[in-house]
């Protein structure tokens, strides 16, 4: 199935009780391109990647992720995106190659070993594969989630803060395997908007639950016609 | 079925890492026993009557204890969400969860049944007897297993559970006293409760996976 958009969003609303948290949203990203999410704190961020990403369901309107509906094709959604929060998701009783191997095995990667190996080379954890993730520190928690969120060649990157714990080695890995990497369409919620010109090549704004602005940069609008 | 096989390996190797959940069951199935044998020295010389209902009171209590810690763990970790965001079927993880749960609570009630069989000089080690705590065990781990996911994300999960467990499995706990009364020759304890055993076991492991998905919806 082909996909003229990666990710396409259409009137999206969530509500909690009587408390709207996301309000019509409309946001179409090209398969490719590079999207900054920003916002203040409480402004429906993490709740519209949440969504995206299949964990929390939508009280109206609809989701496209690669061509595929949210709410009827799950499954397909799932196997074609990459998460990764500002919380590592790891398991700390088990060693970083067994994490990666875990999932490596949930998403049915074929040899997961050597596919787990190669990513803790990259990620710098080659050395302590064999600690528990417990005693690693923060830092080495996200580079490990980095891995996780990795290991099935996603296709698309949802990223909730994605810089936290990491130092600038860290970031460097960030940037190097996920925010840079051109075979990914990546949407990444952040407050580090230092960094955003780094790597984006569109800011999507969220203020309390609507989208109020949504800029692409002339080159990649120049690259997408 | 690939996923859940995934699931289930990873829960056991953690139950075996994590020893404190399974732990805290089995020590307070064992003192359960021990303090009952001690009771009922006083009152009584033969306890056959009153061991069924020793019996699954302490596996019910050891289980809610045992069940209570397997989605919290992950929820305070944040691997359930990377557990919903895989692209396994949503009764995988559930059967994978339950499984594991099974192993850890049956290996308990094992334990105990040799240590009542030591303390209440009672043969319990029969077919008959096993048969009857496995399949209760099926239907009260598929439905501790769910309650316990429905609980998770809960601040008071540990009272919670028993709260929404023990009233529902009031229909096995009476089956599996009166089965178990049966198998041991106690009076009062024949009637069609091997068969109410087993029905609620399909109820509720049938049950339990197909609100499962519902459930882990936010």
């Amino acid at each position: 199935m082909t996909a003229t958009f990666a990710i396409e969003v259409t009137r999206l609303s969530k509500r909690y009780g009587t408390t709207t948290v996301l309000d019509g949203v409309e946001l179409s990203l090209v398969a490719g391109s590079r999207t900054a999410l920003t916002g203040a704190n409480g402004a429906g961020k993490s709740t519209l990647l949440a969504i995206l990403s299949t964990l929390v369901s939508p009280t109206g309107g609809q989701v496209r992720i690669a061509g595929y509906d949210l709410q009827t094709q799950a499954v397909e959604v799932r196997r074609r995106i990459g998460v990764l929060g500002h919380r590592p998701m790891l398991y700390e009783d088990l060693t970083p190659l067994e994490n990666l191997l875990f999932f490596a095995k949930l998403y049915g990667v074929a040899n997961p070993r050597p596919r787990a190996e190669a990513f803790l080379e990259v990620l710098g954890l080659w050395s302590r594969r064999f600690e528990p993730v417990s005693v690693l520190s923060r830092g080495y928690h996200q580079r490990l989630a980095i891995g996780r969120a990795l290991i099935h060649s996603p296709e698309i990157l949802l990223l909730d803060e994605p810089e936290t714990g990491l130092d600038a080695e860290g970031i460097e890995l960030l940037d190097a395997l996920m925010l840079r990497e051109p075979a990914f369409t990546v949407l990444a919620a952040t407050h580090r908007l230092d960094r955003i010109a780094g790597w984006a090549d569109s800011t999507a704004n969220i203020e309390r639950g609507r989208l109020v602005s949504h800029q692409v940069s002339a080159e990649a609008l120049a690259a997408s016609r | 079925m690939n996923g859940a096989l995934t699931v289930m390996r990873k829960d056991l190797v953690l139950l075996w890492r994590h020893r404190s959940g399974w732990l805290s069951a089995a020590t307070f199935a064992t003192m359960s026993v021990l303090t009952y044998s001690f009771a009922f020295d006083l009152v009584t010389d033969d306890v056959r009557p009153l061991l069924p209902g020793v019996l699954w009171v302490t596996f019910l209590f050891a289980g809610i204890i045992a069940c209570s810690r397997s989605f919290a763990d992950e929820v305070e970790q944040g691997t359930f969400d990377a557990m919903l965001v895989a692209p396994i079927p949503r009764s995988s993880l559930y059967l994978g969860k339950a499984v594991s749960n099974l192993a850890a609570l049956l290996t308990i009630e094992v334990a105990v049944m040799l240590m009542a069989t030591i303390l209440f000089n009672t043969t319990l080690l029969t077919a008959e007897l096993a048969f009857i705590v496995g399949v209760g065990t099926v239907g009260y781990v598929s439905l501790t297993t769910l309650l316990a996911t429905l609980g998770s994300r809960v601040r008071s999960r540990e009272v919670l559970l028993p709260v929404l467990a023990l009233p529902l499995l009031v229909p096995l706990l009476i089956a599996g006293v009166r089965a178990t009364g049966g198998a041991l020759d106690v009076p009062n304890g024949d009637g069609p409760w091997l068969l109410l055993i087993v029905v609620f076991t399909i109820w509720s492991a049938v049950g339990s996976a197909l609100l499962f998905p519902m459930v882990v919806e936010q």
